[in-house]
């Protein structure tokens, strides 16, 4: 068992995180036993080949689905057996989505999809428009609040997107492949977005396979077989030794677990404290 | 909130696609406007009836003796019809039984009728109502004059060639002029116009508008069939606890006069105003079975339609649905959204419907004589039922919607 006080820095604790899709005869061990610790306020990249469970990861740390085996503590709360509905509450109050295709509701001003977190957080309506204004003068949207999506450009909606993900003040913000739909110029856009809103004490986990997205961050975790793969050495980056690679971070609470150096080593480029 | 939030999207949906929204909600549209057209019209039938049809047709506390009975409900007996067939015409001597039966009656008249075409110049009406009546004939049916004078005994004695027409004969022969002192033309016989009767409309209306009453004797000697002598022996008591016991009078008097024995039924008829509420009762009664079925099997249909456009919904919203899933939205949330569209759907065509059949009532109101009157029972029913169709058509989507799996439905293309 882990404990799961919250306070410690720690926002998401998973103890050999599994889950088993069977198929046929056969069972596939889509996560084989995931041990990871991300920190408040860390910027996490995860990624890995298709197929390694990246997904399957970022839909459990998502709570969009529920483990076939392990532990998971978010943000203090053992969550691997919760049912759907307080799934959902926890995905509504603790966490941030952005889509890598923005997912915005075509039919509704950006103002409405951002406060729609908010409508299932049974917040009255202007409280509402009041958060959801701030949250899109955060991306600096304030001036196209009325706008429909097919109104604004990929950058200014997926910006919408991400406002939608702060509106609710989440413990994480879960980004998959955020630019994925996105040319070079308005990536580079909506990375510093994301940047921007690290700085200011976001804890950022982002899914992604392209390595100068993953350089952003402050850690990188690498799936390869439903596990992390704690040894792959970041030949991306040359001396910039920006990003680190391990699944669990040297986190005070946590005594080394890890299995060698570079699990020990690579832990963090920049300091969180 | 996500309650308005759900009409406001349903309602939007409609907007965009008037016309494809209207076909989907064709079957709640045509099952309430039946209802809504059917009831009102009942409804306005059932005050009608209750309130001047029994006064205005047949005359307070009134009853009449005629050859056969002419308001029969229900399928009646093949051989009664046939035997009600032979009884003998009534005659000017049955009229002289009746009177003496009854001389208590307040009012006693008689009367016969024909149709005919009534014309002035190139004017004419096709329809009118050619009743010969006794010089009481006007009192006893209750009906006033609007203009000139009434039938008199001198006219009577002398079978003078007078008339006192309806308002819709003079309207139609005299659009211009008053019709008194200018002689028309009743089915080839030249009459003199006396008197206009004061304007009924409704149902009765047809009647006393399209009438041309002249004296008994001149329609003797005139229009009168062969053999046609009396048709109506109408009596008129004074209160209505006189009715019974002067009715029984009546049929033993016309028993023993024309010596029929105890074994042997009546050959001739007694009518009240009972004998046509109660027909109507009938109709009524029929249609209020009816009803049901008919409504229901469009509202079944129209029910079907929308559970398949609000499964269409679903599939095309998969991703929607996924999204607000991941966003937080419960179970419940997504079923209630679902169920709020396809309320609001249904309850929107309830509402066309219930325009459409007040409209079409109002329509039957105008152009015949069925009278029409707005039943709040029905426009409750209405709703109900339009409520009720949309929900039970939108719990299957619904639970569809809210129990995909948001990876899948985040997914879905």
């Amino acid at each position: 068992m882990i404990e799961n006080a919250p306070g410690n820095g720690v926002i998401i604790k998973t103890r050999d995180l599994r889950k088993d899709y069977v198929m046929g005869a056969e069972v596939v061990h889509a996560l084989a036993g995931v041990d990871l610790n991300i920190l408040r306020n860390e910027y996490v990249a995860i990624m890995g080949p298709s197929g390694s469970g990246k997904s399957t990861l970022m839909n459990m740390i998502g709570c969009l689905d529920s483990p076939s085996g392990g532990e998971y503590v978010l943000n203090g709360q053992p969550v691997q057996d919760l049912d759907d509905d307080a799934l959902a509450r926890i995905r509504n109050r603790e966490i941030g989505f952005v889509f890598q295709t923005f997912n915005l509701l075509p039919r509704a001003t950006a103002l409405h999809n951002v406060e729609l977190p908010l409508v299932y957080a049974g917040i009255a309506s202007k409280e509402r428009q009041k958060k959801a204004e701030h949250a899109l003068e955060v991306v600096q949207l304030a001036d196209r609040m009325d706008h429909k999506p097919n109104e604004l450009s990929g950058g200014q909606r997926q910006r919408v997107a991400i406002a939608r993900a702060l509106v609710n003040s989440p413990s994480i913000i879960l980004a998959d492949e955020p630019t994925g739909n996105l040319d070079s110029s308005t990536s580079e856009e909506i990375m510093d977005v994301f940047d921007r809103l690290h700085g200011e004490g976001q804890t950022i986990i982002m899914v992604t396979h392209e390595f100068d997205i993953a350089a952003r961050a402050q850690r990188v975790i690498t799936l390869v077989d439903g596990k992390v793969e704690a040894r792959m050495v970041p030949q991306f980056a040359p001396g910039a030794g920006k990003p680190t690679f391990g699944g669990v971070s040297k986190a005070p609470v946590e005594p080394a677990g890890g299995t060698g150096e570079a699990a020990d080593g690579g832990i963090r480029a920049h300091g969180l404290r | 909130m996500r309650f308005w939030e759900g009409i406001r999207l349903a309602l939007k949906q409609l907007r965009v696609q008037k016309l494809k929204s209207f076909f989907s909600l064709l079957g709640v549209i045509i099952g309430i406007t039946f209802l809504m057209a059917v009831v009102t019209i009942v409804e306005g039938m059932n005050s009608y009836v209750r309130d001047d049809f029994a006064g205005s047709f047949f005359g307070v506390n009134t009853f009449t003796v005629v050859r056969r009975q002419r308001v029969t409900t229900g399928r009646v007996d093949e051989v009664e019809r046939r035997r009600t067939r032979r009884n003998p015409e009534l005659r000017m001597h049955d009229v002289e039984v009746v009177r003496a039966a009854v001389p208590s009656a307040r009012n006693f008249a008689y009367s016969a009728s024909s149709g005919g075409e009534a014309s002035r110049g190139q004017h004419s009406l096709r329809n009118t109502r050619i009743v010969g009546g006794s010089p009481e004939y006007e009192s006893v049916q209750g009906w006033t004059l609007s203009d000139g004078r009434g039938l008199t005994q001198v006219d009577e004695r002398q079978a003078l060639a007078v008339a006192v027409i309806g308002q819709q004969v003079a309207e139609r022969l005299f659009p211009t002029t008053s019709p008194i002192d200018k002689r028309i033309r009743v089915r080839g016989h030249r009459f003199r116009v006396v008197g206009v009767l004061e304007k009924q409309g409704g149902l009765t209306g047809n009647f006393r508008d399209a009438a041309v009453l002249i004296p008994f004797s001149t329609f003797q000697r005139t229009v009168a069939q062969r053999r046609q002598e009396v048709d109506l022996i109408t009596v008129k008591m004074n209160a209505a606890e006189e009715m019974d016991p002067a009715m029984s009078e009546v049929e033993g008097a016309l028993r023993a006069d024309r010596r029929l024995r105890p074994s042997q039924p009546n050959n001739f008829w007694l009518e009240t105003s009972n004998d046509l509420l109660s027909a109507w009762q009938q109709i009524n009664r029929i249609l209020m079975m009816a009803l049901p079925a008919l409504v229901g099997i469009s509202l079944v249909v129209g029910g079907i339609v929308i559970m398949n456009i609000m499964l269409l919904s679903v599939t095309d919203r998969t991703r929607e649905i996924g999204l607000r899933k991941s966003l937080g939205a419960r179970r419940g949330d997504i079923m209630f959204q679902f169920l709020t569209e396809a309320s609001t759907l249904s309850v929107a065509g309830a509402a066309v419907g219930i325009g459409a059949g007040l409209g079409l009532a109002a329509l039957v109101d105008q152009l015949t004589p069925l009278p029409a009157a707005v039943s709040v029972t029905g426009l409750v029913t209405s709703l109900v039922l339009g409520l009720g169709v949309g929900i039970t058509s939108g719990l299957y989507p619904a639970h569809r919607a809210a129990k995909l799996d948001p990876i899948e439905a985040l997914r879905f293309e």
